[in-house]
């Protein structure tokens, strides 16, 4: 096992990893921009670290800053968390060339599965169904000819862009042709690629993941799914395990097939699979997050598995220690992601000082957060203040559970979407399970909004 | 649809990296010769307590501290090299972890490391010398790449606020300076300098 681990990232997941080091009794740094020197993992560190400004390019995003960071502090490790360096080949190659392990995949590992149309092609080789779709396209007739073989509606998305960015609806021959130039210059200008493909749009589907954990040993279990469908211009807002999208056969099939697949491609360390799964309950997978999620606390609820912890262990060389026979998931969660954004006004980002702060309690309840009162909400990164996870043995006693919770959680200072939860949960969509990934991108914000204030 | 977006994307590919480092450099310094001194010539005349601007893909920020009676402005300057955000001191001048202020929230001149290593001062560098605004006074060892630390202001070395081959972070204190009018008014000197200090960065010469 590692004896200190650096951890470079911020907000609750810092916070979450150093509770994870704690537990297994591995010493912390916690690696911090200016802009987080009062946050609240510097501040219950034993050991921090500043590692730059408060721009990420030069902290977070710094392997110079932070490798340079682990080395003076003499640590063996790095948990890079989510997003940031998280899952950059070329950072874990270099902590690898310091003589440190980085917590994740291994740099081959990521490179195999760095690009999304490749990850595909090695996955659907394994046997999972992929969403129909092209190639590169090499010009506007190529791309005319596979949309018509696919079936229009069709995604245009550039190969490189990701989180749904830059990509194009297209629904008719005619707006493919208009699309196509536009599409394949701005791709050139965003991302330095002006490489392009096709995709099956699939309406009203759901977002369903498969969380998988493989070590060196080639021993490999899967933790069940999370449905994460209820989303907002892609950015996930709820999600929740067991998936109201699935029976508990399709449930139990399409787990085993993802991670057979996945330990098949030679994939090693904590990971999820993510699938779109269409009115009929057909799973296409899309892509493979090769880290910790933001919504991994619901999965711990029902599983009772640390898996920040295990992942420590995975990356140390140590065996799982568990077999799929010992994962048990019972009953039902549901996390909610606090994110100081109005919804009155576009969901833009707000900072400012944190007043009073107050995290709910009760059965089933935890909430992972950074907060603190008086705690200032920088505005150079993200707008997650933390996650509200609720659990209980079924999924209306859940709600019911995560409804009185929102009431108690008491964040003032900032405006947050807390009340747009409460109005989702009392949405008969959400209750009855049929929330689709398009749902708050097509009937807006407003009418929850609006219901929430009721 | 992926949706995970979870925290910014890591930073584009190294040629552009350095284009826009050094896009970012030229833009750092047009804001230091032509937007600051109007701004902070506004600012001290407004009596506000902050002020904004927002320019292209750039932003400044002008902030009088809550309690400081000196006229001293923290500016920062978001995906900037060299900016900092200096002057983050809070009115109770006193971190949650009970630390002492630093000696530049008192208004003190310090030499700061650039960056997180092993600090090495330069060979010479003794009390008393007398060294000029951006002269070198050591160097920070970052995984055997030597970033320069430098002197903010003219004035002559103090103690030492980290021994040689110490791990410094970034922004840590590393040298006094004294000023050099060492009149009986060293609360007004260190004033003047303060403001230096806070200058520097900015105009991207560190």
């Amino acid at each position: 096992m590692f004896s200190k681990v650096l951890i470079a990232n911020r907000g609750e997941i810092a916070l979450r990893i150093l509770r994870a080091c704690r537990t297994l009794g591995i010493g912390a740094v916690v690696a911090y921009s200016e802009a987080d020197r009062e946050s609240l993992a510097a501040q219950l560190a034993d050991e921090a670290i500043c590692i730059g400004p408060a721009p990420a390019k030069h902290s977070y995003l710094s392997a110079p800053a932070i490798i340079s960071a682990a080395v003076v502090t003499g640590c063996d490790a790095i948990h890079p968390g989510y997003g940031f360096l998280s899952e950059d080949e070329g950072f874990a190659e270099v902590v690898r060339a310091h003589g440190l392990t980085f917590i994740g995949p291994s740099a081959e590992v990521l490179e195999r599965f760095a690009s999304k149309e490749a990850t595909r092609r090695i996955l659907a080789a394994q046997g999972l169904a992929t969403i129909p779709g092209s190639g590169m396209l090499r010009d506007e007739a190529h791309a005319l000819e596979e949309a018509a073989r696919i079936g229009y509606p069709v995604l245009l998305k550039p190969s490189a862009g990701g989180g749904g960015k830059g990509m194009r609806l297209v629904r008719t021959p005619r707006e493919l042709e208009t699309t196509f130039k536009v599409s394949r210059s701005e791709a050139k200008a965003g991302f330095g690629n002006d490489s392009l493909y096709l995709e099956k749009y699939l309406e009203d589907n759901r977002h369903v993941e498969i969380q998988v954990a493989v070590d060196r040993f080639g021993n490999a279990i899967h933790m069940g799914d999370r449905d994460c469908s209820v989303q907002r211009r892609h950015q996930k807002l709820i999600e929740e395990t067991p998936s109201p999208a699935l029976s508990a056969v399709a449930r139990k099939d399409l787990a085993e097939k993802a991670l057979r697949a996945v330990t098949a491609a030679g994939y090693e360390s904590l990971g999820t699979l993510e699938f779109l799964v269409d009115a009929k309950g057909d799973a296409y997978f899309i892509e493979i997050n090769c880290r910790v999620q933001v919504e991994h606390p619901i999965t711990e609820l029902c599983t009772g598995i640390d898996m920040v912890a295990l992942q420590i262990k995975i990356a140390a060389g140590e065996p799982l220690g568990l077999t799929q026979a010992d994962v048990v998931s019972r009953g039902h969660a549901i996390e909610f992601r606090i994110l100081a954004e109005d919804p009155a006004q576009d969901f833009r980002p707000q900072a400012g000082q944190v007043g009073a702060y107050l995290a709910p309690g009760g059965p089933g309840i935890r909430m992972d957060s950074h907060l603190y009162p008086g705690y200032e909400v920088p505005s150079y990164y993200d707008s997650l203040l933390g996650k509200l996870s609720v659990w209980a043995p079924d999924r209306p006693q859940a709600i019911a559970r995560a409804d009185a919770a929102l009431r108690e959680l008491l964040v003032e200072g900032v405006v947050t979407n807390i009340e747009l939860h409460r109005a989702i949960l009392a949405n008969h969509l959400f209750v009855d399970g049929k929330v689709t990934t398009n749902l708050l991108d097509r009937v807006g914000s407003a009418p929850f909004v609006a219901a929430g204030n009721r | 649809m992926p949706a995970s977006q979870e925290a910014p994307n890591p930073g584009p590919t190294d040629p552009e990296r350095t284009l826009r480092i050094q896009q970012d450099h030229a833009a750092i310094a047009r804001l230091a010769d032509d937007l600051l001194p109007a701004l902070i010539a506004k600012l001290a005349a407004s009596g506000l307590g902050e002020i904004e601007v927002r320019q292209g893909g750039w932003k400044a920020r002008l902030r009088r501290p809550a309690t400081a009676s000196e006229p001293r402005q923290a500016v920062a300057a978001e995906s900037t090299a060299h900016a900092r955000a200096v002057g983050h001191s809070r009115p109770d001048d006193r971190d949650r972890r009970g630390r002492e202020p630093k000696e530049a929230e008192q208004g003190k001149v310090v030499a700061m490391s650039p960056a997180v290593g092993i600090y090495n001062p330069r060979r010479d560098l003794a009390v008393g010398m007398r060294v000029r605004s951006g002269d070198k006074i050591g160097s920070v060892d970052v995984l055997g790449v030597q970033q320069d630390v430098v002197s903010p202001v003219d004035g002559i070395i103090g103690s030492s606020l980290a021994e040689a081959g110490e791990a410094v972070e970034y922004g840590q204190e590393l040298v006094r300076i004294e000023p050099p009018a060492q009149a009986a008014s060293g609360q007004a000197a260190a004033v003047v300098s303060q403001a230096d200090l806070d200058a520097v960065p900015v105009a991207g010469k560190a």
